[in-house]
Parts: structure tokens; C-alpha cells; sequence
């Protein structure tokens, strides 16, 4: 079989593969062999072209597609609460110091009108809690408002219901950019896996920043999720996992539950407009009666 | 022998049945220079030039202040659209400011009594043969831009029927069709062909939108107001 300077044979990809395989089969000897190669090929081409669409729904694939809103699952009273029993990070201690650094400048007001939320507000003039401005960031981790997932061929989508950015999981073998190369954001950059009925999502170049249950982030730290529907179809629990060797002393892990939104739902606007003062209110304190 | 290889080779690939019946549209999808097609709107004697101005206004607002875009503006992104097509619906998401469309593979709308609109509405889809027909109701006329290509707004009223088409793997067709009784004489129709983004294209961030930069509003009209 002649060789040749094979440039796809040097990318690990099934594409490239198959044109590293054809330019041997086109140059093979004696030719039988090119032609059963190419046989080869062909069939292989046309298996993985039917199996193109992972079926969700299966052993293999879950069925994650859908809307979700996080759930309560004991009782715990708010978000907060639940997080409150998750294990705590195991910090390093200079990530000990950047979580203590960052609790100093939250404690900081917001927003250069914020007054201090501690003195009661006289009737009409109500509680500042944003700057108004509607571009949030979202995050990873889904919040009250439902989230929605489809599964498409080659990418997951994630999308809220209210602000905020939505998760991209590239399905089709790509590797994570160098991080040089990526704008840190508060979703990252994000690879995906179907493993024996489980979406393993792998996640860097997420903004710094605090991680749930006492944890912290930067772009190089790793994040693993492992999405896995209950057997009824109900329920998706997502495994998180934190890593990363300057801040985990071990790897950071907590477990969140959504529940599927009733059949024949749809997803919600989140209006938010910025020129509408009431939007950066929580609560206008009314008239008292004496 | 090698010609003859090859020829076997493409016959074996091409008669293997697709595993989906539906093509599949998903990917980013861009616009370009020549992507739009667009003739005048036939408008009813109601919509004046004055009620135009109004709705103008009412765009440039929500542009200054950064609000949702919703149909038909989500539609004309200066960036590549993300089209994930699943089982049950189609997502269309935007790298602007506008909420992810939801098409619904669903036979009928949900109760518009107790549906609240949106600046996207409330999307239904269907396949007829290679295409995919969209059906769109539920809007807010009163949120986001709501000007349409070639003339006329989007109401509280307006019904749109988008048709996709996959021309080839790297061309998708969208026709668009609005039709409101305030305001068009005739059902109103253009095409947008996108092209397909490369393989490797990676989402970027959305571009990014502040209404409290004060440059930003000065630049975008002398008109923009400092708040409802």
C-alpha cells in the first residue's frame, strides 16, 4: 500500500479518518484491496450516518428534551436553604483567601444609587435591588425561573426562561479552544457525552467567581455535570463537579433536581425593560394605616 | 479500477436510507449582503404615515433601552443563528438581545386566554414534505421592535406563517408571511435565505446591549428618551 503525506490522518476526527481511509483504498495494491476498503468504508459511513441522530429516549440516550424548574426536593425553604446542605468546598487556602476577598467587595453596595437596605423605606418609595439593567448573566446552574432543553444531532441547548446566557454543549467530538483563545463567561465552554444513559457535560472558561456551597471558579476550573433522568421520565439530576488542583483540595460535588414542566407547556417571556424604574424595585412599601 | 471503486463507493453511501424522515435543519445560520428579499408591504388606508411614526418611535425606545427584539427583528441577526432541531420542538437561539424562539411540534396553540404574549409568540410546527411550516401567534404588539420588513408593525393581532426550507446543506430558505387585518391589505411576504455557518463555529457571547451607556444613547437619536 503506497503512503502518502496523509494530512487528514493527523486529525482525530471521523471525517478525517474516512478521507485518510479512501486515499489509502484509492491507492492500494493490488486494487482488490482498495475496493474492499472502500467497502469497508462505505459501510461504516452509512451505519454511523443512520446512528447520526442519537434516539434520546433509549438506554443509551436519555431524554432530557423539554422544560425543567429546579425543585425543593426536602423541604428546605429556599434555594439557599438547599444549598446550605450541600458538602461544603474544601478550599485551598489561596482560594480560601480570593473567596474572602470576594465576600469583602459583595458586602460593598452594588450600584453607585444603592442606599442602605437596612433602614425601612417610607410608603411609595420602594427598595432598590438592581441597576435595572436586564442583561443578567445566567450561569450554569439553573435558578427559579424553568429552563428548556433540546437535543439535537450534534448539540444540546440549554435556554432560560428568564435572562441570562444559554448553554451550547458542542456534541460532535470537538475540543474545548485553548483558553488564550476564549472570553471567559459565566457558561464557559462546554463538550458533551452521552455515557450508558447519563449527558456528561465538560465545562472551562467560566468567568471567575463563587462556585455553590462555599466554592470558587476561574477559567481553567473544571466542571463536570453528569445529567440523568429518572426512570419515569420526571425528574433530572444533575451531579456537578468541581476540579481544580490551585483552589479543590478535593473535588467539589452537590447534586441539583429539576422536574419536568406538564406536557403540553410552553415557555414563559421574562419581560424585563430598563426604562421602566420599577424594574430595579422589589417591594414599594404602601400607605400604612394609623 | 479505481474510478470503478469510487463509483461503488458512492452508490452504497447514497442508498443507505437517512435515519431521519424530516430533514434536519439544525445548525448556525448567518445572513448575508444578498440573504434578503423583500417587497413593499401592501398597508390598509388606517396605517398613516403618523401611525408609522408613532410605531418608529415606539421602536426606537425599545432599541435604546435595550429591550427584547422579538419576531420579526430576532429573525435579521447581524449574527449566525443557532437552530437545535429535537424530537418535540425546534429552539432558534440569537447572539442578541432577544428571547430563544420555541417551535413547538404540536398540533394546535395553547389557550390564548391564558397565554401571556411574548414578543416571539407562540410557535407551532409541522412538516409538509421537505418543508417546515411555522405558525406563529400570540404576540405582544406593544413590546420589542416591531416593524416588518417591507412595511407595516406587528400587533397584538398579527399571524405569521414562516415556511424553512433546506435549498441545499448549505442554504437555508425562511419565507416569511404576515398577515393582520390592522394593518395589511394583503397577507405580506419576503424570503431570507441563510447560509450556513462553518462547521467549527463556535456561539459567541450575545452582542452586548447597555442602556445606561450614555454614548450609546446619545448616538442612537436625538429623540431617545430618558425613560417612560
Amino acid at each position: 500500500m503506497e503512503n502518502s503525506n496523509c494530512k487528514s490522518c493527523e486529525t482525530p476526527s471521523n471525517r478525517a479518518f474516512a478521507f485518510c481511509i479512501l486515499h489509502f483504498a484509492l491507492h492500494a495494491k493490488p486494487p482488490i484491496l482498495g475496493v474492499l476498503l472502500l467497502l469497508t468504508l462505505a459501510t461504516t459511513l452509512a451505519a454511523q450516518r443512520q446512528s447520526a441522530a442519537p434516539a434520546p429516549g433509549t438506554a443509551a440516550v436519555p431524554d432530557l428534551e423539554g422544560g425543567w424548574v429546579r425543585i425543593d426536593i426536602d423541604g428546605s425553604g429556599s434555594f439557599n436553604g438547599l444549598a446550605a446542605k450541600f458538602p461544603r468546598a474544601v478550599l485551598t487556602p489561596a482560594a480560601q483567601a480570593a473567596v474572602a476577598e470576594q465576600g469583602k467587595r459583595a458586602a460593598q453596595p452594588r450600584f453607585d444609587f444603592a442606599r442602605d437596605p437596612s433602614k425601612p423605606r417610607p410608603a411609595g418609595e420602594g427598595y432598590v435591588v438592581t441597576d435595572g439593567n436586564c442583561s443578567l448573566p445566567g450561569g450554569v446552574e439553573p435558578n427559579s425561573a424553568a429552563f428548556h432543553v433540546v437535543q439535537s444531532r450534534d448539540q444540546v441547548l440549554i435556554v432560560r426562561e428568564n435572562p441570562g446566557l444559554p448553554r451550547t454543549i458542542y456534541m460532535d467530538g470537538r475540543a474545548h479552544p485553548d483558553l488564550s483563545r476564549l472570553t471567559p463567561t459565566a457558561v464557559g465552554h462546554s463538550t458533551g457525552r452521552y455515557d450508558a444513559g447519563t449527558l456528561v457535560v465538560e465545562t472551562i472558561g467560566l468567568a471567575q467567581g463563587n462556585v455553590t456551597a462555599g466554592g470558587w471558579r476561574t477559567p481553567e476550573t473544571r466542571l463536570t455535570e453528569r445529567y440523568r433522568v429518572s426512570s419515569d421520565g420526571r425528574r433530572l439530576t444533575t451531579t456537578y463537579t468541581w476540579e481544580d488542583a490551585k483552589i479543590y483540595v478535593k473535588p467539589h460535588t452537590y447534586q441539583i433536581v429539576a422536574e419536568r414542566t406538564p406536557p403540553g407547556s410552553w415557555a414563559f417571556e421574562s419581560w424585563c425593560d430598563s426604562s421602566d424604574p420599577s424594574q430595579r424595585l422589589s417591594i414599594v412599601p404602601p400607605a400604612q394605616k394609623e | 479500477m479505481r474510478r470503478a471503486a469510487c463509483i461503488l463507493f458512492a452508490v452504497v453511501i447514497s442508498a443507505t436510507p437517512s435515519a431521519q424522515s424530516s430533514p434536519d435543519i439544525s445548525g448556525f445560520w448567518e445572513l448575508s449582503f444578498d440573504s434578503r428579499r423583500v417587497p413593499a408591504a401592501s398597508l390598509l388606508p388606517a396605517v398613516t404615515p403618523a401611525v408609522l411614526a408613532k410605531r418608529t418611535e415606539h421602536d426606537a425606545h425599545a432599541i435604546r433601552w435595550c429591550n427584547f427584539l422579538g419576531l420579526p427583528m430576532a429573525m435579521d441577526s447581524p449574527r449566525p443563528i443557532n437552530i437545535r432541531q429535537g424530537r418535540r420542538e425546534i429552539v432558534i437561539n440569537f447572539e442578541t438581545v432577544a428571547t430563544p424562539r420555541h417551535l413547538y411540534f404540536r398540533p394546535s396553540h395553547p389557550n390564548m386566554e391564558i397565554f401571556d404574549p411574548t414578543t416571539n409568540g407562540d410557535s407551532i410546527a409541522r412538516w409538509e414534505g421537505d418543508t417546515l411550516i411555522v405558525d406563529t401567534i400570540g404576540f405582544d404588539g406593544g413590546k420589542g421592535v416591531t416593524m416588518i420588513p417591507g412595511g407595516g408593525y406587528r400587533t397584538s393581532d398579527s399571524h405569521l406563517i414562516e415556511r424553512f426550507r433546506l435549498l441545499n446543506d448549505a442554504l437555508l430558505s425562511v419565507t416569511s408571511t404576515w398577515q393582520d387585518a390592522k394593518v395589511f391589505r394583503t397577507p405580506h411576504t419576503y424570503e431570507f435565505r441563510y447560509v450556513r455557518a462553518p462547521r467549527l463555529y463556535e456561539a459567541q457571547p450575545p452582542l452586548a446591549c447597555n442602556p445606561f451607556d450614555e454614548q450609546r444613547a446619545a448616538f442612537l437619536s436625538p429623540s431617545a428618551t430618558g425613560g417612560r
